[in-house]
């Protein structure tokens, strides 16, 4: 290794901005977190601002605990991030596979259609799909809130992308076999396309997980709030006291970060699958 | 060896629930603006009345205007901003890996706790004003103010969105073969003339795709003001979409709601038309 000194500038101007971003990507939370560990008689807003508490402690995280059902909304949070990404692969996969590998009438007009949709904008169509899950009696459920996300275009998209790419010679071989057309999307097609499932597996949970236009406007009984909306009503119910908020705001953001750094990999790769299909 | 019926076995589950979910919609909501639909009366058909009465109402302008404002302020900074991250963490340098992370984390975190993060930021004696205070400037109504509450709200969008853009283009940057910066370097090149010369030209098609989705959420965006400023003070901060769902789920005028979703999709689609064209002449 030869360290020049035009080089050796450049690593110091590069390592300087790149901490001045961390830095403006990670106050808000620090001071968030700040607040959430601050006692009572510790004032939130004091001048100097004071990041690290003086009396660091947890009682703001169990009140928060103990006066909401946080383990009732992470629940139901996690059954619709659930539902919300297990209906998409599945109906996007099944839509995408004949739309790459069969040749049948109208399949191309059937394509142009469902990319279509992709420029119907949700504001236009948020009323009619209100006054329809409201003729469904789908109102106040969980699938109110699953099933319009159920099926995207983009993933239909995305996975026809990926199911072209699969050799022709293995379903060939597997038709000799004489398996059924179930069983070759089941057992080949599937295992084939595991990446790109990933990819949208994990661009679902992020929308359904922080999703809420949807369960605000469907669900109204308290016992079936998310953890967006249920944090969204805390702050009506604690509306003077800061620390408990930012006790339930760090709370509801810790699943997201574990989710994160386990799925890294994922989350940059489902990125740049909706760069690249721009 | 596929057979048609097998293929529509397959599409009919996708295919349902576009229908449901998107396609009727969609001509559900062009039928509904020409009606005065507002759930409780019947409805009836009300030819361009809603349009018109769209055309002369006061706060669809606010709206409008707000929106533009709001585009202006966030679309530059988003389009630009994450072109500099982008060549900054496409380096070869210990733990960029760990940054580009850092950096695109708040794309994942939830509106509802984007709002309480800044509310805080912003309060009256939050960090942004005691900043100030040391400079000794007096402290400003970050949300609270009438002029400033779009360019605080656009802060919020700017500081959620870099991350999420830095990696479009450093999808981009990772196609432009190096030989061309080793050629540059080569020829005593530096920072800015090599990325003048090589990166800009190279991100072209990005940075178009940047702008145009940057410019589609920006147009669209209303969870925002509602988690933080329910579009006040006295409307300061109300989107045109804001507007809509006001209209739609607080006044129930859905006919008039849906009138005016059109006429911002109209709006829009002009938008991109344009960039369309800026495109095809390049």
């Amino acid at each position: 290794m030869n360290i020049t000194k035009p080089k050796l500038i450049r690593w110091i101007i590069s390592y300087v901005f790149l901490i001045a971003m961390t830095m403006v990507t990670i106050v808000p939370f620090l001071w968030s977190v700040s607040t959430s560990l601050k006692g009572q008689n510790e004032a939130i807003f004091s001048m100097p601002p004071k990041l690290i508490p003086v009396n660091l402690t947890f009682e703001n995280y169990m009140t928060v605990w103990n006066s909401l059902p946080i383990p009732l909304y992470m629940w139901n949070s996690v059954i619709l991030s659930f539902f919300g990404v297990l209906l998409p692969l599945i109906f996007c996969s099944l839509a995408a596979f004949p739309l790459a590998r069969m040749n049948f009438r109208g399949k191309q007009l059937i394509f142009i259609i469902i990319i279509a949709t992709m420029m119907i904008p949700g504001e236009v169509t948020m009323i009619p799909i209100y006054l329809i899950l409201n003729k469904l009696g789908l109102l106040g459920g969980f699938a109110g809130v699953i099933l319009p996300g159920a099926v995207s275009a983009f993933g239909i998209f995305l996975m026809r992308q990926a199911f072209v790419g699969i050799p022709k010679e293995l379903e060939e071989s597997a038709v000799i076999d004489g398996a059924g057309v179930l069983r070759i999307w089941a057992s080949i097609m599937f295992p084939m396309v595991k990446p790109m499932l990933a990819t949208l597996g994990i661009l679902s949970f992020i929308g359904a997980w922080n999703n809420f236009l949807w369960p605000y406007l469907v669900i109204e009984n308290e016992k079936l709030y998310p953890l967006t909306i249920g944090l969204y009503k805390l702050k009506g119910t604690f509306v003077t006291n800061t620390r408990l908020v930012a006790a339930g705001a760090m709370i509801a953001l810790l699943p997201i970060l574990v989710v994160f750094v386990l799925f890294q990999k994922y989350f940059i790769q489902g990125a740049y699958s909706s760069a690249v299909k721009g | 060896m596929y057979k048609t019926r097998h293929a529509w076995f397959f599409l009919t589950p996708a295919l349902l629930l576009l229908m449901a979910f998107s396609i009727i919609p969609a001509f559900i909501a062009f039928f509904l603006s020409f009606t005065n639909y507002n759930v409780f009366q019947p409805m009836d058909w009300v030819g361009l009345k809603n349009y018109m009465a769209v055309l002369r109402d006061s706060e669809f302008w606010n709206a409008m205007k707000n929106t533009f404002y709001y585009w202006i302020l966030v679309t530059p900074a988003l389009v630009v901003l994450p072109v500099f991250l982008a060549i900054l963490v496409n380096q070869k340098l210990l733990g960029v890996k760990v940054f580009r992370l850092i950096f695109y984390f708040p794309v994942l975190v939830s509106v509802v706790v984007t709002a309480f993060l800044w509310q805080w930021m912003f309060a009256s004696d939050g960090i942004f004003n005691y900043f100030l205070s040391l400079l000794g400037i007096e402290p400003v109504k970050w949300l609270t103010s009438t002029k400033v509450v779009m360019p605080s709200l656009g802060i919020v969008t700017v500081w959620q969105g870099l991350g999420y853009y830095m990696l479009f283009y450093l999808a981009g940057l990772q196609s432009v073969p190096s030989d061309l910066y080793e050629a540059a370097e080569l020829d005593g090149a530096g920072f800015w003339r090599k990325h003048l010369n090589i990166t800009f030209p190279m991100l072209r098609p990005m940075i178009f795709f940047v702008a145009v989705v940057s410019t589609m959420s920006a147009f669209k965006e209303f969870t925002l003001m509602l988690t933080m400023t329910q579009g006040g003070p006295i409307g300061a901060s109300t989107t045109v979409v804001y507007l809509v769902f006001e209209e739609a789920f607080t006044s129930l005028n859905m006919g008039y709601a849906s009138a005016i979703s059109f006429l911002l999709f109209a709006v829009i689609l002009v938008l991109s038309m344009l960039n369309q064209r800026t495109l095809d002449k390049e």
